[in-house]
């Protein structure tokens, strides 16, 4: 496959998403800067201007209509997806870190950096889907993080939880409604900050990735740990691939060591792993640095990955991927082809 | 022509050769549709030497059709917006690129795979340097190495004793087992490093430093080998003191135990007393066991 370079910013990619149609991917990195792109050939449709400071996060409503961005100017802004204005500004006293629709795009979720004597709160503002509309400036909802703060967060099916991943390596579950903490469970190692959450189609379950070198397959209703995938480097991101059994992991070292080690002990890669055999079956390279996040395309053709290097790579999947199945699917396959043949005579 | 109104001075002679003579006097294209279903075009030109071309193309007509999103359909006519409205429709340079390509086949043997390429050009090499070499026992030149040779008990110490005494200069020795292993053993084998006194041209009688006895006369002195345990020096002095005068009798004795290890050295005044010695105590009943006596090494 020929991945597409999309060059549109200069610094680090934070984060790369698909809408749901995947058609566009928009990128947000420390340059200030939001980006739209085509994803079938990479034309840049436009650029989102008006953020004073660094973007960390970016999300797209279900029916590809409007933006959410949290930034680290304290502000999480909406915008028309197709003209690029700006709809609304909400100020917080702090960073965002993450920003969430829900299923339906009635909700916001926001998460709050813990600084300057401000603790680390989940957000959740009601949003309307319309262009035209005037948004609410009242928080339906604020979590306080008191015990360890909130790093990454989403909504599972139908909002009924917020699921947050904390900066000690714990996840809590919250209702969706109330704000209530249900559960905090310790998942990953102690003080290795949750670095992304990620969630399957049907939001019942996620994937989150951590500093503790692994990625996790949750349920989203017992917090039980479904799979563990294990990696011999950082992880920042993880995605869930739709159509195929896999998981996208993508990681590094720190950045900070990047410029004393080469490419290759880098691990700049996309590495690949079986969703329920937890077994690596192939990488990707190309990024000159760690990669910063990564977002399966909802259609299943691709991915993209947003790397340290500043650039987003688009990777349309080739035939191998289609056809690859361990011994054990392929002889399933087989036997329910020759049990649905006998079914028919 | 919208064009003409604002071209170049420069390009002036240029537009009139090419868009003069296209109006004039270039025949109109053709087009003309085949029993078969296709078209075949037919179009005139002038090429770069001003020569009149007549391009025939057989073009098929396929329609294909495929099934888009509408919402995806519609998003594709939206015009650009931000630092993007500027740019023409399609793929911008500066901004988007095709990378090289990355083949990526997953595979259950994914690593074992990858392990495999790294290590494939050395282990190549080295096979490939390796083709032609063969194991060959140092002791009997067999297919095999020095460690696993049948004889390594019974021939080693004698090819090893051979060459030690070509070594030493012992011309007058019958050394009939000596030269073959003395040739791969010795100082004459290639590559192998040897010490200046075993070069050619040094002289037998070196510089050497004085050892703990000071000048000793290698040249008399005799290995005595299988040695028992029990064995006394002064056993041995009486032994060998038949043959003639013994300068020296050194037994080695294990430091903690007080056991002789096995051999001893027996230096003789007279050389030609230790050539009577070895030819006689070799193979002497001593102690239930067979002594072997030959000439020592050469000090080293």
């Amino acid at each position: 496959m020929r991945p597409i370079l999309l060059s549109g910013h200069e610094r680090a990619l934070t984060q790369v998403r698909y809408n749901p149609d995947g058609d566009l991917i928009f990128s947000v990195s420390k340059d200030q800067q939001i980006c739209v792109w085509f994803a079938h050939n990479g034309e840049r449709l436009g650029t989102y201007r008006g953020h004073q400071g660094a973007i960390w996060t970016i999300d797209v409503d279900p029916t590809s209509t409007i933006l959410a961005s949290g930034s680290a100017d304290n502000t999480i802004r909406l915008w028309d997806i197709k003209t690029g204005k700006c709809l609304k500004t909400w100020d917080f006293p702090t960073a965002v870190k993450r920003v969430e629709f829900n299923e339906d795009g009635t909700q916001l979720l926001g998460v709050t950096e813990k600084r300057m004597g401000h603790m680390g709160t989940i957000v959740v503002l009601d949003v309307k889907i319309d262009v035209e509309a005037e948004q609410t400036d009242e928080k339906a909802l604020t979590i306080v993080c008191e015990e360890s703060k909130a790093t990454v967060a989403g909504w599972s099916y139908l909002s009924k939880y917020i699921i947050a991943g904390h900066e000690d390596g714990s996840i809590s579950q919250f209702d969706g409604k109330s704000g209530d903490l249900l559960y905090n469970f310790p998942i990953h190692e102690l003080n290795q900050q949750i670095t992304d959450l990620q969630w399957s189609q049907d939001r019942t379950y996620f994937i989150t990735s951590s500093k503790d070198k692994t990625a996790k397959l949750i349920s989203a209703k017992e917090l039980e740990v479904f799979k563990s995938y294990a990696t011999d480097t950082p992880l920042n991101s993880a995605a869930i691939a739709p159509n195929k059994d896999f998981v996208i992991l993508g990681g590094g070292q720190a950045a900070m060591d990047v410029t004393t080690t080469s490419a290759r002990q880098g691990k700049f890669e996309a590495r690949f792993y079986h969703k329920i055999f937890e077994d690596e079956i192939g990488r990707v390279r190309g990024h000159f640095g760690p990669l910063n996040t990564v977002a399966a395309d909802p259609t299943g053709k691709g991915y993209a990955s947003g790397g340290e290097d500043g650039y987003v790579r688009v990777h349309a999947f080739d035939k191998g991927y289609y056809d690859f199945m361990y011994e054990v699917e392929r002889e399933r396959a087989n036997k329910l082809a020759a049990a649905a043949a006998t079914a028919m005579a | 022509m919208a064009a003409q109104t604002k071209h170049d001075w420069a390009d002036d002679e240029d537009l009139e050769e090419t868009t003069a003579p296209t109006t004039t006097d270039l025949p109109p294209p053709q087009k003309i549709q085949n029993k078969d279903g296709t078209w075949t075009i037919i179009e005139y030109r002038y090429n770069e030497l001003n020569q009149k071309v007549k391009a025939t193309r057989r073009v098929r007509f396929v329609v294909r059709r495929e099934v888009v999103n509408p919402r995806v359909a519609e998003r594709k006519t939206w015009a650009k917006f931000g630092d993007s409205a500027s740019d023409p429709a399609g793929p911008a340079t500066d901004t988007t690129t095709v990378g090289e390509n990355i083949i990526f086949r997953p595979s259950v043997n994914w690593r074992s795979e990858a392990k495999d390429e790294a290590n494939d050009p050395n282990a190549q090499a080295m096979k490939d340097k390796l083709r032609d070499k063969k194991v060959k026992c140092r002791i009997c030149n067999g297919e095999h190495f020095t460690a696993r040779c049948p004889y390594k008990d019974t021939m080693a110490p004698i090819g090893e004793a051979g060459a030690a005494d070509v070594a030493a200069g012992m011309g007058d020795e019958p050394a009939a087992a000596g030269p073959a292993s003395a040739g791969t053993a010795g100082p004459g084998k290639k590559g192998s490093y040897v010490p200046p006194a075993l070069r050619a041209g040094a002289g037998a009688q070196g510089e050497r430093m004085g050892g703990k006895y000071g000048e000793r006369d290698d040249l008399a002195t005799l290995r005595v080998t299988n040695v028992s345990e029990m064995a006394e020096e002064q056993e041995l002095r009486d032994m060998f003191e038949r043959f003639g005068r013994v300068t020296r009798v050194f037994l080695a004795k294990d430091r903690d135990t007080g056991l002789a290890k096995g051999f001893a050295f027996i230096s003789y005044a007279d050389r030609d007393d230790a050539v009577k010695a070895c030819n006689k105590m070799d193979g002497f009943g001593f102690r239930h066991l067979i002594l072997r006596v030959e000439f020592a090494k050469k000090a080293q």
